[in-house]
């Protein structure tokens, strides 16, 4: 009897996680999405925040077109308030750097800490000293184990991750006018943010486009390896009208690809922006769409949670910033909504 | 004058490198972040702790590299060791956890060495490959999951715990260095691994059983990142397959810089501390200086470039 309520209780509870692939972006612990826009501090506050000569720090996963982003929104939104940028690192994916850069960072007293944790399981500990000492908490897409809101963060910041998956199937069904076959390069790690990505891509496909069926799944680590998988894929299925890759690094192969079998007809759709896919893209390619989040306003949002919650109002524990589908036609714009700076001169000079 | 001439000349100016960059660094950090907290003893402790499982994996390296052999595999024994751990631990005891995690080390370390002992291939060779077969088995044997580590007793052990106030990681960085040093310096066996990177065909003329010199060298190298695995599993309290992935060039740094020469026959474990230390408050100290992340990157680099030039430009006389 133990055993089978423990196992009903797994199940409901792996039900409650596959949920928010249904129907909207929804966080690691179920949370309802808020969005960023929403999270703003109020005119009336501003002058108390920048009185309290508060700092901050900037613990990032990695470096990227994305995090500069992020940073650049952060940062914009601290100087308005005038807290003060006192550390910025980048862990690259190293769960113990990341560690030891919270160790370090601590050393300078920081009011907030903005970060992205690593991984769930490793960034419990991680991150446990920095809590305990009552550093303002906000993290980017990933949330320690064990965590609970508002005791020990003040939210969690991420793209519209459903959205996202749904924006591209939207763009390469359209692309394939609504019909055909559709192979699905999906990311084969446990990771929320590709994960919801991932599957909110298929949910829609599956559900709104009666007419597509997605012919072939392949999972990728590597992304080293999507020329290889991109190349069995289309032997077993040349008439592939469409790919959905992950993310930009491994579409990039699955172009290579296409490229080397001649093919100019089999559309992709990809996630994040990239320099490459996008140059395919602009010169009419098979890149159909690209995807990409707000990341400049992703980190404004991350900067506003953390100084509402230094003024302790309550903060939405659950915040996502908007998708964009960017497309031949509006690659420049695309550039500046999502990453704040202007498109690469190959791409606005290449139409 | 003539006397302090005579002494400088007498200096051994490859092991003396890391002495004086060591001291610099220090000075330069302490002085211009002395209002940013370079200096508390905090700082100071987390620069030691932060560097522990570096220095444990340096002191193997050293072995390795005096007896003129290299080990390319150890950042990724050090995932699989952390995470036969993190795994045993989940169902067994702390000591079946311990010892599996150390014997995995030191089994990987054998197999490294058998096929560079006794089958003669180079250890350049057989580690490249060996790196990636296990960091292809560390991905593969959690299905890229982290494995939490719940025992207290081993996180008290391997990673947060103190003992009379000392961090546990600062005890295993002493025992490991003292240990190291004696071994290194003051056995039989220390003086049969530079006698075997010196000049082994002279090491195997005077009765030294070359081979099972190079075995052992790498069982050491291996048994070094294991107990690195362990701490870094005891410290982050969970388990990765990514764990030591970004440790091989910064190890191989710290040892060199530390005196010990590529070519073999001359090493120093007291060396290899300073040389991980120095790694670790490079971090520390440009991350405080609030530099970007790219230039903390370029000035990093640069600084190793210089200590590592100046520390081989003895031995390429």
């Amino acid at each position: 009897m133990k055993h089978l309520t423990k196992t009903c209780l797994s199940a409901a509870a792996f039900a409650l996680a596959t949920l928010p692939a249904l129907a909207q972006t929804m966080g690691p612990q179920g949370e309802t999405a808020t969005p960023s826009n929403v999270v703003a501090v109020a005119d009336a506050d501003v002058e108390a925040v920048r009185a309290g000569n508060h700092t901050a720090a900037l613990l990032w996963h990695d470096q990227s077109d994305f995090v500069n982003a992020v940073t650049a929104g952060a940062t914009a939104e601290f100087e308005r308030l005038n807290i003060k940028v006192v550390a910025t690192t980048s862990a690259g994916f190293d769960a113990a750097k990341q560690r030891s850069d919270i160790e370090t960072v601590l050393a300078k007293n920081p009011s907030i800490i903005l970060s992205l944790p690593l991984d769930p399981v490793t960034s419990a500990a991680a991150f446990e000293e920095a809590k305990s000492e009552g550093i303002k908490l906000v993290f980017l897409s990933n949330l320690p184990s064990g965590y609970e809101h508002p005791a020990d963060y003040a939210a969690i910041v991420t793209d519209d991750l459903f959205q996202m998956g749904k924006q591209a199937a939207d763009a390469l069904a359209k692309s394939m006018g609504g019909t055909g076959t559709v192979g699905w390069i999906y990311h084969d790690a446990s990771y929320y943010v590709t994960n919801q990505r991932d599957n909110a891509f298929k949910t829609t496909i599956e559900n709104d486009y009666p007419n597509i069926s997605i012919v072939a799944e392949q999972g990728i680590t590597d992304p080293a390896r999507a020329e290889e998988i991109a190349n069995a894929m289309l032997l077993r299925n040349p008439d592939l009208g469409g790919i959905y890759v992950t993310w930009a690094g491994p579409a990039e192969g699955v172009l290579a690809a296409l490229r080397a079998n001649g093919n100019k007809t089999t559309k992709i759709v990809t996630l994040d922006l990239s320099e490459p896919v996008a140059l395919d893209m602009v010169r009419g390619g098979n890149v159909a769409a690209i995807i990409a989040d707000e990341a400049y306003e992703l980190g404004r949002a991350m900067a506003a949670a953390a100084v509402l919650d230094l003024l302790d109002q309550d903060v939405p524990p659950f915040v996502v910033a908007p998708a964009v589908t960017v497309t031949a036609d509006n690659v420049a714009e695309g550039w500046m909504q999502s990453l704040h700076i202007n498109a690469p001169a190959s791409l606005t000079t290449s139409n | 004058m003539t006397r302090v001439t005579s002494r400088l000349n007498g200096l051994d100016f490859q092991q003396a490198v890391v002495y004086f960059g060591f001291l610099a660094i220090f000075l330069f950090f302490a002085v211009t972040l002395y209002d940013d907290g370079f200096l508390t003893q905090r700082n100071l402790t987390n620069i030691v702790l932060q560097t522990a499982p570096a220095t444990i994996m340096a002191i193997g390296l050293v072995f390795a590299l005096s007896a003129g052999e290299i080990d390319l595999s150890f950042g990724s024994i050090v995932a699989v060791s952390a995470l036969s751990c993190a795994v045993i631990l989940q169902d067994y005891p702390l000591p079946f956890g311990v010892a599996v995690g150390l014997g995995v080390g030191m089994g990987i370390g054998a197999f490294n060495g058998v096929l560079i002992a006794y089958l003669k291939l180079p250890s350049f060779l057989v580690t490249l490959a060996t790196m990636g077969l296990f960091a292809g088995i560390a991905r593969s044997m959690t299905d890229l999951r982290s494995i939490p580590v719940m025992n207290d007793t081993f996180t008290g052990i391997f990673g947060s715990g103190k003992l009379f106030s000392v961090p546990s990681l600062v005890i295993w960085t002493v025992i490991g260095v003292a240990v190291g040093h004696l071994i290194y310096r003051h056995t039989r066996f220390g003086a049969h691994v530079l006698a075997t990177g010196d000049n082994p065909r002279a090491a195997q003329v005077s009765g030294i059983k070359v081979p099972r010199v190079r075995l052992y060298v790498m069982m050491i190298c291996g048994g070094c990142a294991g107990l690195a695995g362990l701490l870094y599993a005891g410290r982050l309290q969970a388990a990765k397959y990514t764990l030591g992935e970004s440790d091989l060039m910064t190890v191989i740094a710290a040892v060199i810089v530390g005196g010990t020469a590529l070519n073999g026959g001359k090493g120093s474990v007291i060396g290899a501390l300073l040389g991980s230390l120095l790694m670790g408050m490079l971090n520390n100290g440009l991350i405080l200086m609030n530099l970007k992340v790219s230039d903390q990157m370029i000035v990093r680099g640069l600084i190793i470039l210089v200590a590592v030039a100046l520390s081989l430009r003895d031995s390429n006389r």
